[in-house]
């Protein structure tokens, strides 16, 4: 019998082991897809300007920090709160966090996690026989 | 009436949502601003020049964000669209609402359209609404 898996069915960038911050501040929803080329990940984070952003890649780890202003006045009708933004997600070993890059357009963070070349599909030549 | 007075129990009843909701945050990811069943959520301050709306819709596609003020009503519609060309297979996870989204509020007076701006920055709409000018009262003959 002939077991088939798809490369990249467990995600590495996310799932397990995720922290949050403690009250106050928000964990920003997120999307992530993959690519042959890389782990692209999308956060909402309104009100977040570029200069109060973090964005940190360790070996192991992915940490999204972000910071507001409060407006002074407080609404006199309310549905939404302003708070500062934190998530973290593991990183596994065949992504490239060295080589990660950020930008930051209309409050929401893309964040983009090349894979390692070992990992990246190749294209197998099938010999005719 | 006064239009503040009006508004004042929901904003009580998000306040409590909004403390349930934080009471939580350390259990799951928090997306909670659509638990209110509306999106985009949106916040209302008044001073004595008007009232200023502002609007979560961050990634708005700025073409289809749009303002309209007719009498009491201010209506703010935003679209939010998908990556292009990836295919629903190549995702991991999908917390971001995307579609489009309209929000009508009666805001208990009148404003002036034309004392109206509007500015998106930072994911943040921010509607700056002026106050028409008042008109007279008139007086009206009682007929005999």
């Amino acid at each position: 019998m002939t077991t088939l898996t798809r490369t990249g069915t467990t995600m590495p960038a996310t799932r397990r082991d995720e922290r949050y911050a403690p009250a106050h501040t928000l964990a920003p929803p997120v999307d992530v897809y993959e690519t042959d080329e890389m782990y692209v990940l999308l956060a909402d984070m309104p009100g977040v300007q570029p200069d109060g952003l973090d964005v940190i890649a360790e070996r192991d780890s992915l940490t999204i920090r972000g910071r507001v202003e409060r407006p002074a006045a407080e609404p006199d009708y309310q549905e939404f709160e302003l708070s500062d933004y934190y998530r973290a997600f593991t990183l596994s070993e065949d992504l490239e966090s060295d080589k990660v890059t950020a930008v930051l357009r209309d409050g929401v963070l893309r964040v983009e996690i090349p894979k390692s070349p070992r990992v990246k599909p190749k294209k197998i030549a099938v010999r005719t026989e | 009436m006064n239009g503040r007075a009006t508004l004042q129990p929901w904003q009580e009843i998000r306040r409590m949502q909004r403390e349930v909701e934080r009471l939580f945050s350390g259990l799951a990811p928090a997306w909670r601003w659509p638990l209110t069943g509306e999106y985009p959520p949106i916040n209302l301050t008044r001073d004595e020049n008007g009232l200023t709306l502002s609007a979560l819709c961050p990634g708005a596609n700025r073409e289809t964000l749009d303002v309209t003020v007719l009498e009491n009503a201010v209506t703010v519609r935003c679209e939010r669209k998908p990556e292009e060309n990836v295919p629903e297979a190549a995702y991991h996870r999908r917390e971001r609402p995307v579609g489009t989204f309209a929000r009508s509020l009666n805001l208990g007076e009148r404003f002036d359209p034309e004392r109206t701006e509007a500015v998106y920055q930072n994911g943040i709409l921010r509607v700056q609404l002026g106050r028409g000018s008042e008109p007279a009262p008139k007086k009206i003959a009682i007929q005999s």
